[in-house]
């Protein structure tokens, strides 16, 4: 594939899911908005909607721009296909930032159902790590090229409360989630785990760039690290929660209790407050559309009541502005903090 | 594309399920045109970094005789693009 049309293809996908954020999307909320009697129940807004010829341009565009941006004729999976020789090469497989595990076993939530409509997964494929990469600059378009901001102010806050010593960043993916921490934070010392050892070894060869010291990547399990007890100050997490069904959920919170230090903080950045059934009603299609099986179930979680019964102090879960000017009527994820003390 | 192995069928938003699919017939036609245009875009860019061509001489209105010779042109295309939507036959039976 030549790369000027592969990136004008894609640019054609992006401008068209910009459509899709602000007019399509601001039309169905219109449709909303207008009804009468107004919708209480996410019953309700479903009455509005699924007549709503509208909605189902919406429904169909949000499926499908992701669809081709994945699978299309100029799609990533076969973009990055046609390059698979010079990608592998820029790959470090002997990184020391880096350490994998073929041997770890892939759960079953995580292996029967590919999130996001990438087709393999973020882990089947040596590729993968590169695509998801790729992938990842157009995933919230009301931000445009500015993604890189939401994990910047994501690590800002944490930082803004404290400087933690011992960081765990658990699904950490290509590392996008970590790098502000190794980068702002030099004198700490950060781990970060993922099932996905093509997206590890990406996140290594950002950190070698980086002339990172004091990162390391690590191929296991969020909910069974093995990592040691006790050994970190700070466990954090972005967009890894809604990936998984509630039992694991339960289990990672466990597992971030077991390996934080007494007085320790826990801080979950992911897709969680809804402020009302259109809210609901949108989020839970998005899920099925995008085939996040679990961002339903998360998403009804009572997470502070689990939280409290594992023994967690300071439980808050608080909305996040992911950028600075979010467009009241765009489509946007619904960002929520979720933090906790582990008891002193 | 190669033949990947079926996964089953792809979800369903409109009423009649033609709709769907016939929407990705014609976005994957808008993506098709847009990597056209934008290869055009290159193309004059470079002509015109050559000095083959002028930049301000290919984006001027055209001229009458243009005008007028496009016409038949665009008739053409016109007439082939939404001749589908009067839904007649074209051989018997
Ligand atoms: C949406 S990505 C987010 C990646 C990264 N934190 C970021 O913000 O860019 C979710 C990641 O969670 C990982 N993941 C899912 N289940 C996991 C588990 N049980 N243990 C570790 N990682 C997991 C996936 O492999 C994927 O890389």
């Amino acid at each position: 594939m030549d790369e000027r049309a592969f990136s004008a293809g894609q640019a054609f996908l992006l401008s068209a899911k910009l459509f899709w954020t602000h007019k399509l999307f601001g039309a169905v909320k219109d449709e909303v908005r207008t009804a009468s009697p107004q919708p209480k129940t996410l019953a309700d807004v479903a009455k509005v909607l699924s007549p709503s010829t509208t909605y189902a341009y919406f429904e169909w565009f949000e499926r499908h721009l992701q669809k081709m941006k994945y699978s299309g004729r100029y799609g990533l999976v076969p973009h990055a296909d046609g390059l698979r020789r010079d990608l592998l090469a820029r790959l470090d497989v002997n990184s020391p930032l880096v350490q994998v595990d073929p041997a770890l076993p892939m759960p079953d939530y995580y292996t029967s159902v590919d999130v996001h409509q990438h087709p393999g997964g973020v882990w089947s494929d040596e590729l993968a790590g590169f695509v998801y990469e790729e992938g990842a600059r157009s995933t919230t378009p009301a931000m445009g090229v500015k993604h890189a901001d939401l994990h910047q102010r994501f690590t800002d806050l944490i930082v803004s409360e404290g400087k933690p010593k011992r960081i765990l960043d658990m699904g950490c993916g290509f590392g996008k989630s970590t790098r502000p921490f190794y980068r702002d934070l030099p004198e700490a010392e950060v781990t970060a785990v993922d099932l996905a050892a093509p997206c590890l070894n990406v996140a290594g060869v950002q950190a070698s760039q980086d002339q990172a010291r004091n990162v390391r990547f690590l191929q296991k399990n969020a909910y069974e690290t093995g990592l040691p007890a006790g050994s970190f100050d700070l466990v954090t997490s972005t967009m890894l929660l809604h990936e998984m069904p509630p039992e694991k959920i339960e289990a990672t919170m466990a597992e971030a209790a077991r390996v934080l230090a007494p007085g320790g903080r826990m801080v979950h950045l992911d897709f969680h407050m809804l402020p009302d059934a259109f809210a609901r009603f949108i989020h839970y299609g998005h899920a099925v559309r995008n085939n996040e099986v679990y961002m339903e179930p998360w998403a009804e979680m009572d997470i502070a009541a689990l939280l409290r019964k594992q023994g967690f102090t300071d439980v808050t879960i608080a909305p996040f502005a992911e950028a600075d000017n979010v467009p009241p009527d765009a489509w946007r994820f619904p960002w929520t903090v979720i933090s906790a003390t582990k008891a002193a | 594309m190669t033949d990947a192995p079926s996964l089953g069928p792809e979800q369903q938003f409109f009423a009649d399920p033609a709709l769907d699919r016939m929407m990705g017939v014609v976005m994957a036609m808008a993506q098709e045109l847009y990597v056209t245009r934008d290869r055009l875009r290159g193309l004059e860019t470079l002509l015109a970094e050559k000095g083959v061509v002028s930049t301000a001489a290919l984006d001027r209105a055209p001229t009458e005789a243009e005008a007028r010779a496009r016409q038949d042109d665009l008739k053409e295309f016109v007439g082939a693009l939404l001749t589908p939507l009067l839904a007649q036959k074209t051989s018997h039976g």
